[in-house]
């Protein structure tokens, strides 16, 4: 895949900047060991379960089902996301506000948080045991068991990847973009519309991208609420519990494929800044 | 018209402080100082981009100071054109403008037809600057603002936009408000001047008055006077045809004497007697390998110490007792008179060039 400008500009080798050949001997040989560990795992688990999950996914209605609950959840929380993380990006981008830190602060707590401890917060606050659980229920809303609560659980792990990257997709279109567009007849929604936007649509849908991505992976706040039905990676935890490696194989090597899905149009969308 | 009156803004911890001053209808002004004066807040407070925490814009008589930027009538043109890049050239001309003939107007006034699909990023940066300068007008705006047009444009388009520039204020008739560092670049296209520095108005008035009258040495240097002294003026009676001469004309003012280290130089000024400086241009001070017999009453004999040559121009360090005179001549001047290190010259300037502030 071909560098993008500034990787370009990054990799340009200077003059004199080489490492001495016993120091690139040891740098290279423990830059592939890591390498090699985070590749082998998971170019083992395809060679070993990936064609038989792909075969399973014609016979097996259990892991369709599974897949199919989770590319639903993961993209409905993402839609969610869309929806309240793009003006919050876009105010955290542009704004400088009494707050803000903290504001930043709350938005990084999901992802340091073990996710388990995430989903039993979930569960205190929008169980059926807390009032606001109880109003949700009350409008048909079940936050244990249901999908509804894979959503929630997706949205709480996953939502500060998108306004991060959403964020710094708004940052890096100049304010003077918009200041041109003001002087020319535009309100401010209307300039954010005809030229925030689209300038920063190959970072937002990037950052939509990450999210679902993470939302798709989502186990331990999700295992939590919700057991059954059963998402992808409940199911391959399951099946490992249930009946071991063989088992747990084939649904494990499915969601790897899947993963490469959205790295590679991630990807794309990095080649063509 | 553009009036500013009281113009306070903060930004961050930089802030422009209090700033006054009034552009004609239909004339050209031209912001100047250095960076980090606060020029590019003046044009986006008066564009309305920036709220104000006191102070009033007036655009065409109009009080706009609490409307928002896309009610004023103002077009703004920033330094690096900012043209949209999803946009075609066409695209962003057409952005902002209220009918099709008004674009096709300005297309054909730029020349810009050939390019009108082309993709922006794929233009000049001479290109850019007319397309960016085409959007804007494309919308009609009584008051023009611009940002640093040329200065991140080669000397050839920087020439090219300039004109266009001109004309342009010359067939709309529009107020222009126009940022530069540039001195050079005020003197070249301004009615009226307005000096800033750390956000404050230092100076403001027509440009040959800053130039030639700069209110404190600072106005002086940065708007290139080579001749700065410090020393004392002190009021003397009138001697010699130079100060008669002078007298009748736009400077009728005291004849003065200034002394600086070994050389006492006469002006004609409304300074106060005491410390103060005296301003000299380069460009007013002649060179002759012999005294001359004329009015002018300041005469110094001295030795040349450098030449800086730049194409046509130089400028020939003098040294009088001690004290440096700079002149600028032309080249073919100093090749004539056989200018070089150490040779005797002398320096010779009005007492009408000699500014006291």
């Amino acid at each position: 895949m071909s560098p993008t400008a500034s990787e370009a500009a990054a990799l340009a080798p200077l003059r004199g900047s080489s490492f001495a050949p016993a120091a690139t001997v040891v740098s290279g040989l423990l830059a592939s060991l890591l390498l090699l560990f985070l590749l082998a795992p998971l170019v083992g688990l395809v060679g070993a379960g990936g064609a038989s999950g792909v075969r399973q996914l014609a016979s097996d209605a259990e892991l369709r089902g599974a897949l199919a609950l989770t590319l639903f959840t993961a993209t409905a929380a993402t839609f969610w996301a869309i929806l309240g993380g793009t003006p919050l990006a876009y105010i955290l981008a542009r704004r400088r506000f009494t707050g803000r830190a903290l504001v930043l602060a709350i938005l990084d707590l999901p992802l340091v948080v073990p996710h388990p401890v995430a989903g039993i917060a979930l569960l205190l606050v929008l169980g059926r045991a807390s009032p606001l659980g109880s109003a949700l229920l009350a409008a048909g809303l079940r936050l244990t068991g249901s999908p509804f609560g894979i959503v929630c659980a997706m949205l709480f792990v996953s939502a500060p990847l998108y306004v991060g990257g959403a964020r710094e997709a708004f940052a890096r279109v100049d304010r003077r973009y918009e200041a041109v567009a003001r002087t020319l007849g535009d309100d401010a929604w209307r300039a954010f519309r005809r030229v925030t936007l689209p300038l920063s649509l190959r970072g937002l849908t990037a950052a939509a991208i990450v999210m679902w991505a993470r939302a798709v992976s989502e186990f331990g706040a999700i295992v939590i609420l919700t057991y059954n039905p059963k998402v992808a990676s409940v199911l391959s935890y399951d099946r490992f519990t249930s009946t071991g490696l063989s088992g747990a194989l084939p649904v494990a090597a499915v969601l790897v494929l899947l993963a490469i899905v959205p790295l590679a149009m991630l990807r794309a969308l990095r080649r063509d800044d | 018209m553009i009036a500013v009156d009281g113009l306070t803004v903060r930004v961050g911890e930089f802030a422009l402080d209090n700033v006054s001053f009034t552009v004609p209808n239909g004339a050209y002004g031209v912001v100047i100082g250095p960076a980090g004066a606060g020029k590019t807040t003046l044009l986006e407070s008066i564009a309305g981009l920036l709220p104000l925490r006191s102070g009033r814009v007036t655009l065409g008589g109009a009080d706009v100071t609490r409307l928002p930027p896309e009610r004023r009538p103002v077009g703004l043109v920033y330094q690096h054109a900012y043209l949209f890049p999803h946009l075609t050239v066409r695209e962003n001309v057409a952005y902002g403008a209220r009918s099709a003939e008004d674009v096709e107007e300005v297309v054909d006034r730029f020349g810009l037809a050939l390019v009108g699909d082309r993709d922006v990023t794929s233009l000049s940066g001479g290109e850019r600057q007319l397309v960016a300068l085409a959007r804007a007008l494309a919308r009609r705006p009584a008051v023009l603002l611009l940002d640093e047009p040329f200065a991140a444009l080669d000397p050839r388009s920087r020439a090219a936009v300039r004109r266009e520039v001109r004309t342009m204020y010359f067939d709309r008739g529009c107020t222009v408000l126009h940022v530069t560092h540039d001195f050079e670049e005020a003197g070249l296209v301004g009615d009226v001047a307005i000096l800033l520095d750390k956000g404050r108005l230092v100076q403001s008035g027509d440009p040959a008055d800053l130039f030639r009258r700069p209110a404190t040495p600072y106005v002086a240097s940065f708007l290139g006077a080579e001749n700065i002294y410090a020393g004392t003026a002190r009021p003397i009676r009138a001697v010699s045809p130079d100060w008669s001469d002078a007298a009748q004309g736009q400077y009728a003012e005291h004849p003065l004497a200034f002394d600086t280290g070994s050389l006492t130089l006469y002006a004609l000024g409304d300074a106060v007697p005491g410390r103060a400086h005296a301003i000299l241009r380069a460009e007013d001070v002649m060179l002759s390998r012999e005294a001359v017999a004329s009015s002018v009453r300041n005469q110094f004999r001295g030795r040349v110490v450098e030449i800086v040559s730049a194409g046509a121009l130089s400028k020939v360090t003098i040294d009088v007792s001690g004290t440096s005179i700079v002149s600028a001549v032309t080249t073919r001047a100093v090749q004539e008179l056989g200018l070089e290190r150490g040779r005797e010259v002398v320096a010779s300037f009005k007492a009408t060039s000699v500014h006291i502030c």
